[in-house]
């Protein structure tokens, strides 16, 4: 018994069962009909090159936009995201190429850098109280800063880069690429947590009713900070991910990527007033995204039209998604009796 | 405003005062105090002394800051500053927005530099600017990216267009001897000298003997500069067209960028990505072999080049004038052409051969 | 007296910083207290302080709207393609205007009509219409404006720029409208509480789409300033200011929860902004610093009056425990 689960129970909202697999399966419709007007177009589409290439390039947006899934559930946003990224590639590998002696401990220094820079966004957002759109607004120039100042223009080349970490960003298991592996299981993980452990149920509780939350004894504090952590500690480990894939890293790495992100969160069904949304559904989301590129790609249509296709895109998957919150409110709203929402 | 008295002197004195602002239009820029006394050192105001080098100051403003590139080419122009004892300072903002190094010069403008030494993002949007510079006796010399023609004095162009286009493109041949087809990725459709090279080179491809053995794909395909970006381009490129052998970018940041994707498909030595690049970016690719050659040229020696020439125009020591000649002793000698641009013309091809001569 | 403070205190504060700015630009660089020079500088944030004026009726009604950059664009090379076929000044105007009003108002309709989130909507809107701009600039853009287009541009009365005497009108303009009209008391109720609004026989549909209609067309007239500042037209124009912009109309003490803020805010805002920048600029401040010294900014002043108002509580209450489930102001 759990005072979240509880929430929940009374509330008929959020996380739980109907309402998140009728939002999901949206997000599917939208990625199979794309799938089938791009082979219909050209048929090598469909071909598992084809296919595996692009889970290989929707990875990383998958991970990042499961982080930022955790921030968005509260009903805030992280726009500090692509900062962050670019921050953790930047100063772990530049330690790499002169400490090599590390190893595989770059990966305890990411996750270090994801919670503290994290713990600021959640300690702006819940202390001082500073709208989140603000706070991480004015974080990603502080710590884009902070990443321009330390590498002071100089490009951390891929020669620089451990061994490893350039085998792991080329290796392939079943004919898959490792980083597509890497992103099923960290989406899987989150989303199970967000299910199982208590921590997750709140989190869906306090997204979608924060008031009731407050009166069952919820502390927004905590879970809200805790959501930014868990957000920050996901795109340091997407921006480790992400240098050792692109090999020569500069100080503006993963610069702009937040705009994707929300993309992808969106299209992925994540209600952007918080409370309701799947990791899975922002997964695919970012599936949806990469799908769109290589499929104009294919195609051989101009930049321009891309621009046009994926923004259009977002409306209709927004509209779509906000069409079935709607049927499923009014569906719960009549089997819980008499309770405002 | 309640009452009907107040709301028509309201509306007498709007109009009053819109009037009188229509009336005092001009057209002329107002002078600011000190304005064209700035540049002490112009040969006019001394008759025709020899000026003190301390005095001159030369201002650096790269696309944006922060990109190894520029670093390098800022390197150069301090050698120069330094030979030269002037006071050279490099400026800019290290976001690549058109709007933000418009601001830059707009402010560099006021410190009075003797001259500017600017590589434009946006060639037209900053030519108003420049023009403003140049209005107040200000040189104005572009180098790696050109303005509009008549915002500037001069433009050192790293390559003519053709021979960038055919420097890429004969390092597309060293990487797959046996031709096949190619594909673009430039920053964008607005940036004038990817445009330029991605058109001759798709008339190269055409026409020249040299070149017969290579095709290309019409569409070009546009990254930003971004390496994330030209990373999922370049696996889409290759999953668009099986047979494809190279992928060509101008830009420093794809073209590594979409190496290392090929590398990460498992693709490498089937398909290549080359263009320009920062050897110490690819370096690493031409030793494991993945990569046979990429091209450049030396950004330091260019940025050398460009601030001699910003200086001996403020010297008076050369003009615009097509056939003046530029000397930058070691560096070498260049010619003005027509229109002002000079030709640096020295590419560099990287290869496994002598990728360890470059510290850059 | 105390009250007139009290009521002004955001802006009051605005005012300070801008003269502290003021004085520590003039200490970085002995080109900065020039009148002419400040003056040219202050032209180029016109076009940002245009479409802070227009996002700030949007973000007071409680939503927001962050394709205004790529409505610009539109604005822009749809003013510059009339300005090179010859299309009188008036008449391309008043064509841009209308075709930028009715991207904001696509906006609106889905914002206030379908109940759409506006972040989501405008985060699509961004992409789409930043396309449409370039498909209308095509590959190299428009160049060759006819003189009557960069008038706006190029014209001085007395040492001061037309374009920013434009700005001050239409800061004018916006303080009459949200100040002294229906539109400005309907937009703040909608932001205070849409519910209440309604139940109050508030059009809140027809004010909604009319605050993002009226944002689409300031960023149009943004495009004519641009245009005529820098006498040419492209697909990336301006692409990426939008978070300046939400800056300006943040730090000018509108709330991103609504039904707050004032026009002389906004308008105070954008001047600070631009003092600090500029002064960084003439003293050639790397960029890097410029970078953290903005988004500092941005936290330190929405953050500084929580910081206050916690030791203030600290001091009094230090004995007493916090329920840290504070959240009730929600």
């Amino acid at each position: 018994m759990s005072a979240a689960s509880g929430v929940v129970a009374r509330f008929g909202l959020a996380g739980g069962g109907a309402a998140l697999r009728v939002r999901f399966i949206g997000v599917i419709v939208f990625q199979l009909l794309l799938m089938a007007v791009f082979t219909l177009a050209r048929p090598r589409f469909a071909s598992w090159d084809n296919l595996q290439s692009v889970l290989f390039t929707a990875a990383i947006l998958a991970m990042a936009a499961a982080g930022q899934t955790l921030v968005v559930l509260t009903g805030n946003l992280d726009l500090s995201v692509g900062s962050i990224m670019g921050a953790t590639a930047y100063v772990v590998f530049d330690l790499t190429g002169t400490m090599p002696a590390l190893g595989p401990w770059v990966v305890l220094i990411a996750v270090l850098i994801g919670l503290v820079l994290g713990a600021v966004n959640g300690f702006l957002v819940t202390t001082l109280q500073i709208p989140s759109i603000v706070a991480t607004l004015g974080t990603l120039s502080v710590y884009r800063g902070f990443v321009s100042f330390y590498a002071n223009a100089k490009e951390v080349t891929v020669g620089e880069l451990p061994p490893w970490t350039r085998s792991l960003a080329a290796a392939r298991v079943l004919g898959l690429s490792s980083y597509v592996w890497i992103a099923v299981v960290l989406v899987i993980a989150v989303g199970v947590m967000l299910r199982g452990v208590p921590w997750g149920r709140e989190l869906y509780a306090y997204g979608s009713n924060p008031r009731a939350a407050y009166y069952y004894g919820l502390s927004s504090t905590r879970i809200v900070v805790t959501g930014y952590i868990g957000a920050g500690i996901i795109a340091a480990v997407v921006g480790l991910l992400l240098g050792a894939q692109v090999g020569n890293i500069n100080s503006l790495l993963a610069s702009g990527i937040e705009m994707q992100v929300l993309a992808a969160v969106v299209i992925g069904g994540v209600s952007i007033w918080g409370g309701s949304g799947s990791v899975y559904g922002a997964a695919l989301g970012a599936v949806v995204l990469a799908t769109i590129n290589n499929g104009l790609v294919l195609l051989g249509v101009q930049e321009y039209y891309r621009l046009l296709f994926q923004g259009l895109a977002i409306v209709a998957a927004v509209a779509v998604d906000a069409l079935v919150q709607r049927r499923v409110l009014r569906a719960t709203r009549r089997r819980s009796v008499g309770v405002a929402a | 405003m309640r009452t009907q008295r107040q709301r028509k002197l309201a509306g007498v004195s709007v109009i009053a005062i819109a009037g009188m602002i229509l009336a005092a239009c001009s057209t002329t820029a107002p002078t600011a105090p000190g304005d064209d006394s700035g540049s002490s050192s112009s040969a006019e105001s001394s008759g025709g002394d020899s000026p003190n080098p301390a005095d001159i100051k030369i201002f650096m403003a790269p696309k944006f800051t922060g990109l190894a590139y520029f670093e390098v080419a800022r390197a150069g122009g301090e050698k120069a500053g330094s030979e030269l004892g002037i006071d050279f300072q490099y400026i800019g903002s290290d976001k690549p927005e058109t709007t933000e190094q418009i601001a830059t010069l707009t402010n560099a403008v006021p410190q009075s530099p003797d001259a500017l030494v600017v590589s434009a993002i946006d060639g037209d949007a900053v030519a108003p600017a420049l023009k403003e510079a140049m209005g107040k006796g200000i040189k104005v010399v572009t180098y790696d990216a050109d303005a509009a023609a008549d915002a500037r004095d001069l433009f050192i162009n790293q390559l003519s267009y053709e021979l960038a286009a055919k420097t890429m493109l004969d390092a597309a041949l060293l990487n797959s001897p046996d031709g096949g087809l190619v594909a673009f990725i430039s920053a964008s459709p607005t940036a004038p000298n990817h445009t330029a090279h991605v058109k001759i080179m798709k008339e190269l491809i055409d026409t020249d003997p040299a070149y017969s053995s290579l095709s290309y794909v019409d569409t070009v395909q546009f990254a930003g500069d971004d390496a994330t970006k030209s990373q999922q381009l370049a696996l889409d490129l290759i999953q668009a067209h099986p047979d494809l052998k190279v992928i060509i970018s101008s830009s420093a940041v794809s073209a590594p960028a979409a190496e290392q994707a090929i590398i990460n498909a498992g693709k490498a030595g089937q398909v290549w990505a080359t263009g320009f690049a920062l050897p110490s970016s690819v370096r690493d690719f031409i030793k494991s072999g993945d990569s046979v050659a990429f091209a450049l040229w030396d950004p330091a020696e260019l940025g050398y080049v460009a601030t001699i020439a910003a200086y001996q125009l403020v010297t008076g020591e050369i003009t615009t004038d097509p056939g003046t000649v530029i000397d930058a002793g070691d560096a070498g000698q260049y010619t003005v052409l027509e229109g002002g641009e000079v030709q640096y013309n020295k590419p560099l091809m990287f290869t496994a051969d002598n990728i360890d001569d470059f510290d850059f | 007296m105390r009250r007139a403070i009290r009521a002004y205190a955001p802006e009051l504060l605005l005012v300070a910083l801008i003269v502290l700015a003021a004085m520590w630009s003039s200490t970085l660089s002995p080109y900065f207290l020039n009148a002419v020079n400040l003056l040219n500088s202050a032209q180029f944030f016109v076009i940002f302080a245009l479409m802070a004026f227009g996002l700030f009726p949007v973000v007071v009604q409680g939503e927001i709207d962050i394709s205004l950059a790529s409505t610009l664009a539109v604005g822009a090379v749809l003013m510059a393609k009339m300005s090179v076929a010859g299309i009188p000044l008036l008449v391309g105007l008043a064509i841009t205007l209308a075709a930028t009003a009715v991207l904001g108002a696509v906006n609106g309709v889905l914002v206030a009509h379908f109940g759409l989130p506006s972040l989501a909507v405008t985060l699509g809107t961004l992409g789409a219409y930043r396309g449409i701009a370039y498909l209308i600039a095509g590959d190299a853009g428009v160049t060759g404006i006819t003189p009557d287009y960069l008038l706006l541009g190029s014209s001085w009365v007395g040492i001061v720029p037309s374009s920013v005497i434009l700005a001050l009108v239409v800061a004018a303009g916006f303080w009459v409208l949200m100040g002294r009209t229906a539109f400005g008391r309907y937009s703040y109720a909608i932001g205070a509480s849409p519910g209440a609004a309604r139940m109050a026989a508030v059009p809140v549909r027809r004010i909604r789409v009319s605050a993002y209609a009226l944002a689409g067309a300031m960023a149009g007239l943004a495009g004519l300033v641009w245009v005529s500042q820098y006498q040419s037209a492209r697909g990336d124009n301006a692409d990426g200011a939008i978070l300046f912009v939400l800056t300006a109309v943040v730090l000018g003490g509108v709330s991103i929860k609504g039904g707050t803020g004032k026009t002389e805010g906004v308008l105070l805002a954008t001047i600070l902004l631009g003092t600090i920048q500029t002064g960084m600029q003439l003293a050639n401040v790397p960029g890097t610093s410029q970078r953290l010294v903005v988004g500092a900014l941005l936290i330190a002043s929405i953050g500084a009056p929580r910081v206050v108002h916690l030791a203030r509580h600290a001091w009094t209450t230090s004995r007493r425990r916090l329920s840290p489930t504070a959240v009730a102001q929600d």
